[in-house]
Parts: structure tokens; C-alpha cells; sequence
């Protein structure tokens, strides 16, 4: 894979996991930066077998994709803690250590420990915009804002 | 003593006891040094980015994160509390003897703990102050609410609270005619409004008393809209030179739900927007320098100086030893660094209470989910509380307590919204749609009610030293004994008890009864286990009284024994009550400094008669 098709099927892959669109999450600025983090604890090859399982499968409906998603990658024991350390990265801004029997099976992920990897990452967490929300110490939504009810945006 | 005093008066930490002082002695003319543990790191915008850009990074967002200590001048963490099982624990800062561990923390860097307090300001009820002839518990104060409410008045001001007095007339709590708030309460979340709606008037039974229920909007130190011509203070930004800069940033809170711990903006009131008000000319501040000890001159009882370490690098111990000279003494560090003060001083006052009858807010959790969306996460972390178990006839058999209702859904006792995610994604093995569906669901329904119970003063819960037991910096750490008794466990099993009544009535599922294994000291009681937690409400530690016999300091804050000596803080406090501590401790704050004022002025009538008054610097002699 190129570097710049690297990054799409990543972005695709993103989109796919969290259920928001290519574009909010083009849009948290942290494409490039969340990819090499994947990178620098799993390694590139190991990034490349979980974007290539997905890349395979594209083209197909969105019923067949989650089907197909639930076997190969998140059925994996290899590759399924890491989709959803990814999952979770994206919604928090946290990357969490990999599970003890993974490390033990896979390992040694040498960059692997629970840490957010750039400030901005707690800020553009996706959760927030999920929820109705913001947040806590950033992007705040204004003085009284909170008096009123609250709404969920539809996607 | 023959060399004069270098400053009219030597203050101990720039927390807001300090800050409040500092500004009301030099705008009277007198000359103040303040000596101040931590770092200057909080006082110009680009400075105090960077702890919110601490906190960002930060993958345990605790009280504390955003206010990493200097090495010179370390402080308890929240963490410190599960590094060590056992007792005593010894592996953060505090040594812990138990049997219950003390919870509390507080920060130690310019500006103090109010860089992360939450801003709640309640007054204390009147039947607080008189526990003792009311209730036959622990001591009278040698105040009453009285006395004490046109400093409340003050403080008030000097801290930017935002409340409608309407909303504040309960259980006895009486407002001069015609006062008000510096600004309009800041708007109640809509959750606190759903739940008002489904709860206010229903009725508790608390031993024979049948109480109503009401969700009431609390004072907070958080800017909001001000009454008449009051000019709320926003952001700081004072340069290398303590210049300050005009920022507009902060004049209103933005609903950031992170005043606890670290407001970005500055809408919530910390202590350096007091000091920054101090009059520069008869300041001198000194940050990164630690109080070691206390000086006593030859006949025993007047203070002669400060022994201090002063340290270039926050990252380093290499520091330089130096002593401050003044004529006042004020230590005002806070009540666990006051007391270790005095004990390594070799301090103990006549009474030996130096230190004893340290207190806490203990609090318990208890959570839910509402039926529908509420819109949690929203707004101040709490806009309103359930005040009406602050009073009552119970008070004889137990605790009073009182409710902080959340905005921000579980955060505080599961670690929501991250926990609910971990727990979405690898329990219930949820991804996409299905993940953020959920998501969606549960979160904006989450609920969440601190109960704050009292305790009283018990001797034996208590600071000391050991000096075989170090900081790095060579002072000698605080040790605490501590221990939840029946008055303050019976008092929680009634606050929970009144919690689910009204988790109840409002048809929120609790879902706090059965868990198990909560990150939080633990104690048992009858059977039962109760996890707790400190709400950072540090007292007692230097109570004062009406006799030297008895307590530490005075109605005025002064020591006993040393006439120029005075403790500031809630380490005055002779009973907790159920209020938060700082708005009482700041308008005690201000009292005494006008009591100085006057002192000072009968030796110098030089001296300006009280506050907001400038004149040209009048020299003090030294006495
Ligand atoms: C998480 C949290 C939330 C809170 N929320 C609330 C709330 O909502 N409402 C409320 O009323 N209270 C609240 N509190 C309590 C509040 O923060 C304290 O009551 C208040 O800040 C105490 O003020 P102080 O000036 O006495 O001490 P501090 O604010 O602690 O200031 C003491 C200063 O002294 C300095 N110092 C310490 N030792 C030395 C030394 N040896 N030499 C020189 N300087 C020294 C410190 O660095 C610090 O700057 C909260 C506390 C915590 C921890
Ligand atoms: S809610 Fe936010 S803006 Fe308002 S005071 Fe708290 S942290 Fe500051």
C-alpha cells in the first residue's frame, strides 16, 4: 500500500469502527498522527494486516462488511484488540495498553502503555459530539448553555 | 531583638488565606512579604496554558493532574491513597497511620488549592457555630454567624460569588437588608431542573423530623452576570515584571465542567486574582520558597523570623537556606502545613493541640441512571445541591449532611465517560453503530450525587512529624491518624438512605448499592462497608477558643502563646458544619487582617484605616 492509500483505508477503517463519517473524523486533525501511534506499538506490519483485512472488504454492503469485520478482524485474537484499542482512541483521545494475554501471545509491543498521545487528542475525542456534550476543559458551549435541554445530533 | 524587621508583616503561602491578607494589609499601607512554597506558574496566560495542556495529556485527569509538584515542595495525591495497602501507608506524601485513611489532598503552588477547587460558597448555618450549647457536641466557637456575616459579605465580594440571596434564605441563614450577591446565581443545569421538578417537597423522615426536599442553586465563586456596577475578574495574564495585562477572557463561565481541575478560562475564582489586587508597591512576593521552621527570640514567646529554602529549579532539591524577618507572622499554608509547621518548630502551645482535631468533608457517592435524557456533561461539574439535612434535631445522634448534585454524569465514581467506553467496547463487545447507539443512550442519562457528611473534632485524628521521615528537600513529612467514628457513620447511612429516597421519587435506577471494589478508601461500620472519599476540606488542625486551655488561636486567629503569631485557614476551624470550607475561612481571613490594621495603627497611626484606600507608602518603624 502507498503511504497516502495507507492513510485513507486507515481513515476508512475509522469511519467504519466508530460510526462517524470520513470526513468528521478527517476533521479531528489527527489522522496522520493517531495512524503512527497504531504504528509505533503494534508495528507497521501489523497495522498493515488489520488495514489489509479491511481493505478486502470495502466494497461490499454495509450488513456484509460488519459481518465480515466481526470474523476477520475483531474475531481475530491477534488483530481484534487492536481494532478496538483504535475504536477507543478515537472516542476518548486514549490509546489502552494492550490486554496482558496479548503482550504475552503477540508481544512485546514496545511503545504499548495507556497514554494520550497528543494533547489535541483529548480535545477532538469523538465521543463528545456523540453524546451532545464537550469536553471537560475544552470547547465549552457557552454561559447557560447547560440550562437548556440537551441535543443529540443525528447521523 | 536589635536587627530591624525587614517587613511590617511575613506571610506563609499565597493560597487564598494568604492572597486575601496580603491585599487588604499593603492596600493599608503595610509592608508584606509573602513566602510562597511552589512555583510562580499560574499567573500569566501563556504559563497557565500549560498546565491545561498538563491536564490534556494527562491519561489519569485527577484532582491534582494539571498541578505537578516541584520537587522541593511535594503535595498528597489522590493516587498516593492505592499505592500502598497496607497501614501505615507511607508511599506518597502523607504517612498514613489509619485506621481510616484521610482522603483529602490539596496543591502547593502559587495560588494554592483554589487552582482546583470546584467553587462551591456556602456559609455556614448559624447553629454551625454553636454546636456545642445547641447539641452538647465538641466546642462553641468563640464567633457567631453574626460576627462573622459582614465578612461573608466581603468575601463574597473579593471572591465573585454568584447566587440569588432569595434563593439562600434557609435554616436560618439571615442576609444584612438589601444585600445581594456580586452576581446573578449561575444558571441551574437542566438536569437540576428535571430533577427539581420530580422531587421539591417531597418528604424524608430523619429521626422524628419529616423533612421537604428541595434541589436548590448554590453560591459558586464562577462568574456570571453581575448585579449593578460589579466588575467580575476574568483571566489573569501578569508578566515577569508583575505587570498585569487586561484579558477579557473569563469574565463569564463557558460551562467548561472542569472547575475541579483546572478552569481554562478562569471563570471560577482562584487565590491569584486576589494577590494580583494587592497594592505592588508594599508587596514583595517570594515563590519557591519553603517555610522550614519558626523562630522564636529569647524570651520564649515572640516569633523572630522564618527560616526559609529557597530553590532555583522546580525540578531540582538545590536550594539556599535564608531567614525572613517581620513584626506579624502569618501562617497561612493551609491546615496540614500549618500544624507540621509548628511541630517542627518544636511549637506545641499549652493546650498541645497543634495539629489535633483534624477534620474532613468524608463523602460518599451514590448513582443512576435518570428514565430519560438529561443531558449530563454539560455545565459546572454541579450548579445545585440538597441543603435541608444541614440542620436538625438529629444533630445530637448524627451527622448533618448535604448533596452536590453532578452535571458530569459518573465521572467522578466510575471514571465515565472513559469507563463506560472501555466497558462498551471490551465487555460488551460493542463497535459502530451498535457502540455509539449505546453510548448515546447511557451516558446522558447518568446521575450522580455527592453526600458531604460532617465530622467533628476528635483529638486523636490528628497531624504529627517524625523526623526520620523526610521530604526531599530535608522537612520532615506530615503523618495523620485518622478515624470515621459513629456520629459521622450513622450520619452516612442516613444521607444514603435520603439519597435513594429521592433517586426514587425521581424514578432514577441506582446503580451504586450493589458495586463493589470502587476505587476508594474503604471503612466498615456495622457490618456495612462505605467507600469514601475526601472532598479536600483539610481543618481543625489549629482550632481556635476562648481560652488558651482549650484551643490553639483566638477569635482572631492569634496564637496563645505568641503574641505576633497568627494561624489562617480552615485549621481555625472549631467545628466543620457542613459547608465547604473556603468562603468561611476567607471572610475569617479578612477579619483578622483588620484586626491587624488596627493593631497596627495604635503602635503607627500612620497606617491606613482600612481597605480600598491608597496613600503614598507610610514607612512602618519596626517595634
Ligand atoms: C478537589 C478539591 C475541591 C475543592 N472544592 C472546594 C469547594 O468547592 N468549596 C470550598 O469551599 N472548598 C473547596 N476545596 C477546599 C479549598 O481548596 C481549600 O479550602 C482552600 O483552597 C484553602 O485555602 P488556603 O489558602 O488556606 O490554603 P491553600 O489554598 O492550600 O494555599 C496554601 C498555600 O501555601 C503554600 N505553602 C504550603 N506549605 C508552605 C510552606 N512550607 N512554605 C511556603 N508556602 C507553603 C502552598 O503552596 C499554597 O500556595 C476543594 C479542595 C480540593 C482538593
Ligand atoms: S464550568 Fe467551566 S468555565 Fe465555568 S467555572 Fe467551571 S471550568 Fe470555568
Amino acid at each position: 500500500m502507498s503511504v497516502s492509500r495507507r492513510l485513507e483505508t486507515f481513515v476508512a477503517f475509522s469511519a467504519e469502527v466508530t460510526a462517524f463519517t470520513p470526513t468528521e473524523v478527517w476533521g479531528t486533525g489527527l489522522t496522520q498522527r493517531y495512524l503512527d501511534t497504531v504504528d509505533g506499538v503494534v508495528g507497521t506490519a501489523m497495522t498493515d494486516a488489520l488495514l489489509n483485512a479491511f481493505d478486502r472488504i470495502t466494497t461490499q454492503s454495509a450488513g456484509e462488511r460488519t459481518a465480515k469485520l466481526r470474523q476477520t478482524v475483531f474475531g481475530c485474537e491477534q488483530l481484534g484488540p487492536v481494532a478496538r484499542a483504535v475504536v477507543k482512541l478515537w472516542y476518548i483521545g486514549t490509546w489502552y495498553a494492550l490486554p496482558a494475554a496479548w503482550q504475552e501471545r503477540f508481544g512485546p509491543a514496545a511503545q504499548d502503555g495507556t497514554f494520550v498521545p497528543t494533547p489535541d487528542a483529548y480535545v477532538e475525542g469523538l465521543l463528545w459530539s456523540a453524546i451532545g456534550a464537550h469536553p471537560p476543559g475544552a470547547k465549552a458551549q457557552g454561559f447557560g448553555s447547560w440550562q437548556f435541554p440537551p441535543g443529540i445530533p443525528k447521523f | 531583638m536589635s536587627e530591624p524587621a525587614q517587613y511590617d508583616v511575613v506571610i506563609v503561602g499565597a493560597g487564598i488565606a494568604g492572597a486575601l491578607v496580603a491585599k487588604r494589609l499593603t492596600t493599608a499601607g503595610l509592608k508584606v512579604l509573602v513566602l510562597e512554597a511552589g512555583p510562580d506558574t499560574t499567573r500569566s496566560i501563556a504559563d497557565y496554558t500549560s498546565h491545561l495542556e498538563t491536564f490534556y495529556a494527562a491519561s489519569a485527569k485527577g484532582a491534582e493532574s494539571p498541578w505537578p509538584p516541584a520537587e522541593a515542595a511535594p503535595q498528597p495525591d489522590g493516587g498516593d491513597l492505592f499505592k500502598d495497602k497496607s497501614l501505615p501507608a507511607n508511599s506518597g506524601y502523607f504517612i498514613q497511620n489509619g485506621p481510616h485513611l484521610y482522603g483529602s489532598t490539596y496543591t502547593r503552588t502559587l495560588g494554592g488549592s483554589t487552582l482546583h477547587w470546584l467553587g462551591v460558597s456556602l456559609r455556614m448555618l448559624p447553629e454551625d457555630f454553636e454546636m456545642g450549647s445547641r447539641f452538647g457536641l465538641a466546642r462553641d466557637w468563640p464567633i457567631r454567624y453574626d460576627m462573622l456575616s459582614p465578612y461573608y459579605e466581603q468575601a463574597e465580594h473579593e471572591m465573585g460569588v454568584s447566587a440569588d440571596v432569595v434563593d439562600q434564605r434557609y435554616l436560618g441563614l439571615r442576609f444584612s437588608e438589601s444585600y445581594d450577591y456580586p452576581m446573578h446565581r449561575v444558571p441551574p443545569s437542566y438536569s437540576d431542573r428535571v430533577l427539581g421538578a420530580a422531587v421539591n417537597g417531597m418528604r424524608v423522615m430523619v429521626g422524628e423530623d419529616s423533612v421537604s426536599v428541595q434541589v436548590r442553586s448554590y453560591p459558586a465563586a464562577r462568574n456570571s452576570i453581575p448585579r449593578g456596577s460589579y466588575q467580575p475578574v476574568g483571566a489573569l495574564d501578569v508578566d515577569a515584571d508583575g505587570n498585569a495585562r487586561r484579558s477579557f477572557l473569563g469574565e463569564r463561565c463557558e460551562g467548561n465542567t472542569a472547575c475541579t481541575p483546572i478552569c481554562p478560562v478562569q471563570a471560577k475564582y482562584n487565590a491569584n486574582k486576589s494577590l494580583a489586587q494587592a497594592d505592588r508597591r508594599h508587596l514583595t512576593l517570594r515563590a519557591q520558597a519553603v517555610a522550614s521552621d519558626i523562630l522564636i527570640d529569647k524570651s520564649g514567646h515572640a516569633v523572630s523570623g522564618i527560616r526559609y529554602k529557597r530553590y532555583d529549579d522546580p525540578g531540582s532539591i538545590q536550594h539556599t537556606e535564608e531567614i525572613a524577618t517581620g513584626r506579624i507572622y502569618i501562617l497561612a499554608a493551609h491546615a496540614v502545613e500549618n500544624a507540621r509547621l509548628m511541630l517542627v518548630s518544636g511549637l506545641q502551645s499549652q493546650s498541645k493541640k497543634v495539629g489535633c482535631g483534624l477534620m474532613d468533608h468524608p463523602a460518599l457517592y451514590v448513582w443512576g441512571l435518570a428514565p430519560f435524557n438529561v443531558g449530563s456533561f454539560r455545565g459546572p461539574q454541579s450548579s445545585s445541591g440538597i441543603e435541608d439535612f444541614r440542620a436538625g434535631r438529629f444533630r445530637t445522634r448524627h451527622a448533618a449532611f448535604r448533596f452536590d448534585i453532578g452535571n458530569d454524569g459518573w465521572h467522578a465514581t466510575t471514571g465515565a465517560p472513559d469507563a463506560t467506553v472501555n466497558d462498551a467496547v471490551l465487555k460488551q463487545k460493542l463497535v459502530g453503530q451498535r457502540l455509539r447507539s449505546h453510548l448515546e443512550d447511557q451516558l446522558p442519562r447518568q446521575v450522580r450525587f455527592s453526600l458531604a457528611v460532617e465530622q467533628l473534632p476528635n483529638l486523636k485524628n490528628r497531624v504529627t512529624v517524625d523526623p526520620s521521615n523526610r521530604d526531599k528537600l530535608g522537612n520532615p513529612r506530615p503523618v495523620i491518624d485518622y478515624e470515621i467514628d459513629d456520629y459521622t457513620f450513622k450520619g452516612m447511612i442516613a444521607a444514603r438512605k435520603v439519597a435513594l429516597a429521592v433517586f426514587r421519587q425521581a424514578g432514577i435506577t441506582d446503580c451504586s448499592s450493589n458495586a463493589v471494589e470502587l476505587p476508594f478508601p474503604v471503612a466498615e461500620y456495622e457490618g456495612e462497608k462505605f467507600y469514601y472519599h475526601g472532598m479536600g476540606h483539610c481543618a481543625g488542625t489549629h482550632a481556635m477558643g476562648d481560652n488558651a486551655e482549650t484551643s490553639v488561636v483566638d477569635e482572631y486567629q492569634r496564637s496563645w502563646e505568641h503574641p505576633n503569631l497568627y494561624l489562617i485557614g480552615s485549621g481555625s476551624f472549631t467545628t466543620m458544619g457542613t459547608s465547604n470550607p473556603t468562603l468561611t475561612l476567607a471572610a475569617l481571613a479578612l477579619r483578622t487582617a483588620d484586626h491587624i490594621i488596627a493593631r497596627m495603627r495604635k503602635h503607627n497611626p500612620g497606617i491606613e484605616p482600612g481597605p480600598r484606600r491608597r496613600k503614598e507608602t507610610q514607612r512602618v518603624n519596626p517595634g
